[in-house]
């Protein structure tokens, strides 16, 4: 996984509605050397962009509550944040052309894989 | 009865639910994710889903006597509890969820009710075995810690 900052642990971010989900893909980041931080939908996740936080990748589950993966990437791009890698989660296949059309960079079905990442 | 013996019993029973089908691959994946950092994550991530997975049963009990014929509702229920079947690898639940997921998309409310009894069984069945499982397995642990040989300042 690439850093934009060298010599720094990547920072991921992580959209997860369901909790087993993101305990086990957030246990995988960090074994990985990641600076993991967790929110529980796409609204939260985009607040953070609005406060300014910043990201090396992203990872969105596709239906949570308040607001989807999909919709949340929409806004993300639309702040201008084109360089942060943004991977779609989802176990329904359908989800790969919703996220790719909002603009994530890469589709992973649910369940993620060690060596996906 | 000494460690070993109770590995191999650990290992026979986690072969057992895998061959009757209770648990699939992701189940390894996830108990490969243990290290020195989180020695006990796998029966940490099964505990976590067991307290949500039956928090999850209960929208769904609630919503089908709620909220009649609301497949909908009722499917997106199910699809959360799929998911968490999904990422820890229990198979056959996971395909009641499966089931009665089809059984919505046909409007069929029959086929809901006894799919979902099926997906409380399952959830039991499973629930049972696995605490086994990681009781067996927490008793080899402590037995290994009783072997090891007196360090200085030990009694014994």
């Amino acid at each position: 996984m690439a850093s934009r900052n060298q010599g720094s642990a990547p920072r991921a971010l992580v959209v997860e509605d369901i909790k087993i989900d993101c305990v086990i893909l957030m246990h995988m980041l960090h074994k990985l050397n990641c600076e993991a931080t967790a929110v529980e939908n796409g609204k939260e996740a985009v607040d953070l962009f609005i406060e300014g936080k910043t990201f090396d990748i992203i990872f969105l589950h596709k239906d949570m509550p308040i607001m989807s993966g999909p919709e949340a990437v929409v806004k993300i791009r639309a702040m201008g944040a084109t360089a942060v890698k943004i991977v779609g989660v989802s176990a329904d296949f359908g989800g790969r052309e919703a996220f790719m059309q909002a603009g994530a960079d890469v589709f992973v079905p649910k369940p993620v894989k060690p060596e996906t990442l | 009865m000494d460690y070993s013996n109770l590995r191999r019993q650990a290992a026979s029973m986690k072969k057992s639910l895998f061959d009757q089908g209770y648990l699939d691959e992701q189940f390894c994946q996830v108990e490969d994710l243990q290290d020195e950092a989180s020695p006990n994550f796998a029966e940490e991530v099964v505990t976590l889903f067991f307290k949500d997975s039956a928090k999850l049963i209960s929208n769904v009990e609630q919503a089908l006597e709620k909220y009649p014929k609301d497949f909908n509702r009722w499917d997106a229920y199910m699809q959360q509890l799929k998911g968490s079947c999904s990422s820890i690898g229990a198979s056959r639940m996971k395909s009641e969820c499966m089931s009665f997921r089809d059984y919505c998309g046909q409007g069929n409310v029959e086929g809901c009710m006894r799919s979902f009894q099926k997906v409380k069984r399952e959830h039991g069945a499973l629930r049972q075995k696995l605490e086994a499982y990681f009781q067996l397995l927490r008793q080899a642990g402590q037995l290994v810690l009783l072997e090891l040989p007196p360090g200085p300042g030990c009694k014994n």
